[in-house]
Formats: C-alpha cells, sequence, structure tokens
C-alpha cells in the first residue's frame, strides 16, 4: 500500500501518475466511487471526500483501513490533509476531520510508503 | 530534556507523545490535563485518552490554567497535553491570564523544564486551512503561534506526527 497526501491543489495526483505509472483509467475518484470500487482498484484520489460522504451518511470507518489492508493492499491512496485548522463549529465537520484522521493512521501503518507532497514535491516520510 | 510534539487534528499526537515518555524509563509519569470538559464530546475525548493511559501508569493532574504554580518532583517526567487547550483556558477562563497568556504560559514551560527530569509537550496544528477568523479566534491563532515558535526555540526535539508518522523537525 502507498499513501501520497498533502494539501489541496499540491501535485498529489500528477505525483502518483507519474511516479507509479498509473492510467487516467486506473483512477478512482472518491467523490463518487464505492466501498467496492475502491477495494478492487489500482488508485484512489478525492480519498478524503469518500470519508466526507461515509461520515454524511453516518456509516462507522473504523474498519475500513483493515478492509482494505485485505481485500487490496497494493492501493495507492491519494488523500488531502484536512486536520490543519481550527476545530470547526460543527459537528460533522469534527466528524469527518476527525476520521480522515484516524483512518489515515492506520493505512500509514499499513502503508509501505507514504509520500507528503507540497507544491509538488514529495518527501517521503515512511 | 524538553520535546515539542506538534500534528494535526487525529494524527497520533498523544499516541506517541506517550510512547516517548515511556522511553525515558522514568518512575514517575505525570500526565498533565488541560481539557476542560464542558460538553459531551470533551468527555469522550478524556475518556478516550484516560483509557489509553491507563495501562502506562500515569498519575493525572487536572490543570486548567496557571501551570506556573504546579510544584513537581524532580524525578517527574510529564506530559502535557495539549497547548491548543491551555491556551484558550487562559484566554477565556475567568481566572486565565488574559492578556498576559503568552509570557505566562511560557514561564509556566520555562518553570515544568526546570522542575522535571523530562518534559513533552503535545500542541497543534491549527494554522493552515486557509480561512480567515473573527477577530477573537484570530487572537487566538496568533497566541497560540507565538507560544509555538517560543516553545521550540526552548525545545530539545521538535516532532511533527503525520498519520503516526513521526517527521523530526529538530
Amino acid at each position: 500500500m502507498i499513501l501520497v497526501i498533502g494539501g489541496a491543489y499540491q501535485g498529489k495526483r500528477a505525483y502518483a501518475s507519474e511516479k507509479y505509472d498509473i492510467e487516467e483509467k486506473d483512477w478512482t475518484d472518491g467523490e463518487n466511487c464505492t466501498e467496492d470500487d475502491i477495494l478492487c482498484s489500482r488508485a484512489v484520489y478525492n480519498f478524503h471526500i469518500y470519508i466526507r460522504r461515509q461520515a454524511e451518511s453516518g456509516i462507522d470507518m473504523t474498519k475500513l483501513a483493515e478492509k482494505i489492508k485485505k481485500k487490496n493492499p497494493k492501493l495507492i491512496i491519494v488523500t488531502d490533509e484536512v486536520g490543519y485548522g481550527i476545530v470547526p463549529m460543527e459537528a460533522m465537520e469534527r466528524t469527518w476531520r476527525e476520521a480522515c484522521g484516524r483512518v489515515c493512521t492506520v493505512l500509514a501503518s499499513y502503508a509501505d510508503e507514504v509520500i507528503r507532497i507540497s507544491m509538488g514535491i514529495g518527501q517521503k516520510i515512511k | 530534556m524538553f520535546h515539542l510534539i506538534t500534528g494535526g487534528s487525529g494524527s497520533g499526537k498523544s499516541a506517541f507523545a506517550e510512547s516517548c515518555i515511556l522511553d525515558f524509563q522514568g518512575k514517575n509519569r505525570i500526565y498533565i490535563a488541560t481539557m476542560f470538559p464542558f460538553d459531551e464530546e470533551s468527555h469522550v475525548r478524556i475518556q478516550r485518552h484516560r483509557k489509553m493511559r491507563k495501562e502506562k501508569s500515569f498519575s493525572t493532574i487536572e490543570c486548567y490554567t496557571g501551570i506556573v504554580k504546579l510544584e513537581i518532583s524532580p524525578d517527574a517526567d510529564i506530559l502535557l497535553e495539549c497547548m491548543s487547550n491551555l491556551t484558550a483556558n487562559e484566554m477565556y477562563q475567568e481566572n486565565g491570564a488574559k492578556d498576559q497568556c503568552v509570557p505566562q504560559i511560557l514561564a509556566g514551560i520555562d518553570h515544568l523544564i526546570t522542575q522535571a527530569r523530562n518534559l513533552v509537550v503535545v500542541t497543534n496544528e491549527v494554522f493552515s486551512d486557509g480561512r480567515h477568523y473573527e477577530e477573537e479566534t484570530e487572537k487566538y491563532l496568533y497566541n497560540l503561534g507565538r507560544i509555538n515558535c517560543e516553545m521550540s526555540k526552548m525545545a530539545d526535539r521538535v516532532t511533527e506526527v503525520v498519520y503516526g508518522i513521526p517527521v523530526r523537525l529538530k
């Protein structure tokens, strides 16, 4: 498993496409995909949006990372880091941020590589 | 030794900070809890952290303001969590330091460094959502930012925890 993380608009997906040779058709978009899509695709981006959609539907995500590890251990995941602001007033916003952190922390522990992208430059932190 | 630990929301800062304290292999582990339990959600969070510490034999001091007044034994390894709460308490609580919050907190940190064997402080990255807030919140961000910058100067080691991965900054 590989995690590519960083702020919005930093070139994370372009970096991953080039580095891991991912074609456009191989990408799954977290904005509109199902869990099954994630579990059988090569690479997923907008993973933070997927988490948000799950949070909005009140779906428990404590087992998500484990499921990915078990069923799709080679997955390449591109996600925005979203936990770097003032704690939001709205409960849903807090739940989402927290879930992104928790799920990605478990995924990072399973990952062979974690790359953090800033301004298109990747820094390997694991 | 003073180790400053930062990170975003849900990044695993607490678990990492606790493991740092265990690595000191001392006999007296003290947890300074700064989160004031004002609602159900903070109770849940406090319970979660308590459970994490239970097996690690920490004694807990609840201190919402005025850490400068704490008396600490010289063999103590202290974990203070978290600076973002302490700053809010000092700014907004009735007996807080109000406008003097930055120098008061820094004096408190200096006091803990002098008194204890080791100090680990957990703070929070809350500065990168690109939003502009109301004056009070901006003042809070300004104060916490200054406190973090000053603490990092005082620290022997600074680590940012990213999804559970420690990234060393100093």
